[in-house]
């Protein structure tokens, strides 16, 4: 709200796209660090004249692939986020420039060992070369040692949200998983890029004798330990109040019980991450299945199937990066800043002010008050859209907000609208320990806005959905009686929080209207409808667009 | 319009503003002459490749030798730039932010861009072919970085032109090209990045044990010329870009402000200084001790106008209504275990660099160095 959003349809994918590349060159980075002074030690040791020229081939590919691509989209990730999220980039600033300066001295160290490692082949001796390749293993390692304090910190902020300690941010709850997982992705990848280079060979005893050594000391192991350490990340960030069980839908936060609901799948759990962490197991086992046969075929292994094992390990991380950035939702900062850059410390004063008010760079037509209602309603939904909503939904394309409120009439619309993410029952927005209540497991931000601004996003959405306009601009005008009279009178119990939360199942409003007659014949714990005709009749409307409100023609 | 400014962070600041400050003044001017050596560089050595098409011995080993430093010379620019960043978004976050975000997708093609050149400065060093397109190309695309770079750096300092630039699209397609200043800084900047790429010639000439000692003089003298050249026309681009300035900023450089005032007069004298050095070594028989006192003095010039252009800064943005954060809670712990860690970091990098290049070179010092 603080500065102007870059109109980039589904924003945040760029940075997912940025950010995985890069995770896939930069853990690289570091293992293969590791990868590159073990081997040349092993060579050296052995007396292996082909296994150090292989070391030697090895390190120019991976001078090129860290130095230019690894260290420029390092680089790009630091852009995108300044560009999509700047609020968060300078919460984070403020909280860890001294992190990044820190991570700087080590990156600096890293690209400067990098070049001698890799210039010094010939003029260095063995010892002093080797040196320099513990240098750049130990300097690449440490960087990612502190951006993982700052990217754990994202999903468990921990007792920084009370402190705001810079120790307490960077040693947060989840640092410590998340640091081994993120080496043994390093290390299992600097197995698969070895593996990789190796199948170009034309020495078939080299090649057999870099295959077993990838696979068994550097890919199996790790392919074995990610998985595992993904899942302490898991039990961890459970622990530190991050919905896990929700989200995969397993029994408890335990380690058996994640692992079981994300094999064992759930009807309760969110797709995406389920399916994300599937992937993460599914290319696991699948690359130790690859590894397997990498073994057998002996020399006979190629380029394809070492690219087949590379794209396991590229699906492994990505997924496992996914399930990281699934967990934090609706956050972009847990607890302390939503995806849509509002603070929950200012959830109030928008609540008050309104979200047009209060943000800084609306992009509102300059004669919106002069406009009569039913024409000034939808332009005003449409910048609370922008400004809450269009980080992660486009209209039609990613996250397409057209089909979810296609046919849902305005009244609807709003009321789904207030049930979006909430403090759990006994807690407010400024609870530090704060768990989320979401609507029907959807972690969205709340709508942050005033009763109009809100009402006027309904209108916009229903609009978009195909509601005609008179319609919504009379809802937006009046407000929708039925939907007013449900919440008033019959939402405590029926609502989406409620414990008999009302689903029409394609009943239509004439049937509703005569059942809505007869209440305690249907149960006799409910009271008889006390309203007028018109009411009676609003309120039957309303209640058959409560099927399914989020898409037109929903499941029974 | 009327100028608009993001609110302050409610986070505090982790550090006091000089020390910030000081690290950004640093790291920015190493950054730059970096930059320099990269910008200046490409562009003597696309000069040095067409030229060489018609046989030029001197120029084809000066566009080999420009080329081989070249992957070194981005990588030193790049890193140092990283720090440079980190701590421009600590201070100037809040303007920073903004501009990037209205001329988003100019920002985000510095990404790309950069990996291209820098790919193809490898293939450059890797094989030095003389037919090659690519040394254009590299000077071109860093050439339209600095472009991109100009307009951020132009605009952050605009807080009055955002929000109409804001107004007429959010896509970050826009450039402020409207902007007075963006011309003359964009030349400004590209000519002492050319002074500074032939001040890198004669350094390489001197340095390198590389080429005969007819061609290293002739070198010298070539680079003397790129810098003089270019710093003569900087002195005018210069005149034009105060002249650009808005009225108030002018006159504090030019007398208003005693400090920022003699900053720049000393830098106008260091420059003229250093002209006169470079030029007096290329006519002498034993250039290398008047070689040292130019490049010298070129440094000093490139730190001296980096104050200013600081200066600039600071008073248009104050002009425009920004106020540097007042909440700052120093973090002194990191920030102490950073200074030993710099301190490290550049105690290694001295000795790795120092063992590479005292270390006998395998046969000539040829492309099987840089090709393992």
């Amino acid at each position: 709200m603080n500065y102007p959003i870059w109109e980039l349809p589904a924003s945040g994918l760029l940075i997912a796209v940025v950010a995985v590349v890069h995770v896939f060159v930069a853990h690289f980075a570091v293992g293969g660090g590791l990868f590159l002074v073990l081997t040349e030690r092993k060579a050296r040791r052995e007396g292996d004249a082909a296994l150090l020229a292989f070391v030697r081939t090895h390190s120019r590919f991976f001078a090129l692939l860290t130095l230019v691509f690894g260290a420029i989209t390092g680089v790009g990730i630091w852009f995108t986020i300044g560009l999509v999220h700047p609020s968060a980039t300078s919460a984070l600033i403020n909280t860890f420039v001294w992190a990044w300066a820190i991570e700087w001295t080590f990156f600096f160290v890293e690209i400067a060992a990098a070049m001698v490692y890799f210039y010094g082949w010939d003029r260095l001796t063995p010892a002093t070369h080797m040196t320099v390749g513990w240098i750049y293993f130990w300097a690449a390692w440490l960087s990612l040692a502190v951006i993982n304090g700052v990217l754990s910190f994202m999903l468990t902020p921990g007792l920084w949200l009370t402190t705001g300690g810079f120790w307490d941010g960077v040693l947060n709850p989840g640092y410590l998983p998340s640091v081994v997982a993120r080496t043994c992705g390093a290390v299992g990848l600097a197995g698969v890029y070895a593996l990789l280079t190796a199948s170009r060979s034309g020495d078939p005893v080299l090649r057999e004798k870099v295959a077993r050594y990838a696979v068994l000391r550097w890919i199996a192991p790790m392919a074995v330990l990610l998985p595992a350490s993904v899942v302490w990340s898991l039990h961890a960030a459970s622990a530190a109040g991050v919905p896990v069980r929700e989200i995969f839908g397993s029994a408890t936060g335990g380690w058996l019980s994640i692992v079981t609901g994300i094999v064992g799948g759930s009807a309760t759990g969110q797709p995406i991450a389920q399916l994300a962490a599937r992937v993460l197991l599914a290319a696991c086992a699948g690359g130790l299945v690859l590894c397997g046969i990498v073994l057998a075929r002996g020399r006979a292994y190629g380029p394809w199937l070492a690219s087949t094992v590379m794209l396991s390990a590229f699906l492994a991380l990505g997924a496992a990066e996914w399930v990281r950035e699934d967990l934090r939702k609706p956050f972009v900062i847990g607890n302390y800043m939503f995806v849509n850059s509002v603070r929950l410390a200012d959830l109030r004063t928008i609540d008050s002010d309104g979200v047009l008010k209060t943000a800084l760079w609306t992009r509102l037509p300059g004669d919106l008050d002069a406009r009569p209602a039913e024409t000034a309603m939808p332009e005003k939904g449409r910048e609370v859209f922008r400004l809450e909503c269009s980080t992660c939904h486009t209209i039609d394309g990613h996250l397409a907000i057209r089909p979810l409120v296609q046919g849902v009439a305005p009244g609807a619309l709003d009321a789904m609208l207030g049930r979006l993410a909430a403090p759990a029952a006994d807690q407010v927005w400024e609870d530090t320990q704060l768990r989320l209540r979401t609507w029907r497991g959807r972690r969205m931000p709340p709508f942050a806005g005033t009763r109009d601004e809100r009402r006027a996003l309904a209108v916009y959405l229903a609009g978009l959905g195909g509601a005609p306009p008179e319609a919504a601009a009379r809802y937006g005008a009046e407000g929708d009686v039925g939907e007013r009279f449900f919440n008033e009178n019959c939402s405590m119990c029926h609502g989406a929080d409620g414990d008999f939360t009302f689903d029409a199942k394609g009943r239509s409003a004439d049937t509703l209207y005569e059942m809505i007659g007869r209440l305690p014949r249907i149960n006799d714990a409910m009271p008889p409808l006390e309203a007028s005709g018109a009411e009676r009749r609003a309120l039957a409307e309303h209640l058959a667009t409560l099927h399914g409100t989020a898409r037109k023609g929903g499941s029974e | 319009m009327t100028p608009v400014i993001p609110a302050l962070d409610p986070l505090p600041l982790p550090a006091p503003l000089w020390l910030l400050w000081a690290l950004l003044m640093l790291t920015f001017t190493l950054h730059v002459l970096a930059m320099n050596l990269v910008l200046g560089g490409s562009v003597v050595a696309a000069v040095s490749v067409w030229k060489a098409r018609r046989g030029d011995p001197n120029h084809k080993e000066l566009s080999r030798l420009v080329g081989k430093s070249m992957p070194v010379a981005i990588s030193a620019t790049v890193t140092l730039g990283v720090a440079a960043l980190l701590f421009l978004q600590a201070l100037y976050g809040r303007v920073f932010f903004t501009s990037s975000a209205l001329m988003a997708w100019w920002w985000f093609a510095v990404v790309p861009l950069v990996i291209v050149a820098y790919y193809s400065a490898y293939a450059v060093a890797f094989h030095t072919r003389g037919s090659s397109a690519l040394p254009y190309a590299i000077a071109a695309i860093f050439l339209a970085i600095a472009f991109v770079y100009t307009n951020n750096m132009t605009l952050m300092v605009r807080p009055e032109a955002f929000r109409e630039m804001y107004a007429t699209s959010g896509r970050g397609l826009t450039l402020h090209l409207a902007d007075r200043m963006l011309l003359p800084r964009f030349l400004h900047m590209v000519a002492g990045a050319i002074a500074i790429g032939g001040l890198g010639v004669v350094a390489l000439a001197l340095l390198r044990r590389a080429g005969t000692a007819d061609f290293r003089m002739w070198a010298s003298r070539y680079g003397s010329r790129w810098f003089a050249h270019a710093t003569i026309v900087n002195v005018a681009v210069g005149v034009w870009l105060l002249g650009s300035l808005p009225v108030d900023t002018l006159l504090q450089l030019i007398g208003r402000n005693a400090v920022a005032s003699a900053v720049l007069a000393a830098g106008i004298l260091s420059a003229g200084a250093t002209v006169a050095a470079i030029l007096a070594a290329a006519r002498s028989g034993r250039p290398g001790r008047m070689f040292a006192v130019g490049i010298g003095a070129g440094l000093a010039t490139l730190a001296l106008m980096i104050l200013t252009r600081d200066f600039m800064r600071r008073t248009l943005l104050a002009a425009a209504g920004f106020e540097p954060a007042r909440w700052i809670a120093p973090q002194w712990g990191p920030i102490a275990i950073f200074g030993v860690l710099l301190i490290v970091a550049v105690l290694l990098t001295a000795w790795m660099v120092a063992t590479l290049v005292r270390a006998p070179a395998p046969g000539s010092v040829g492309s099987e160095v840089l090709e393992p």
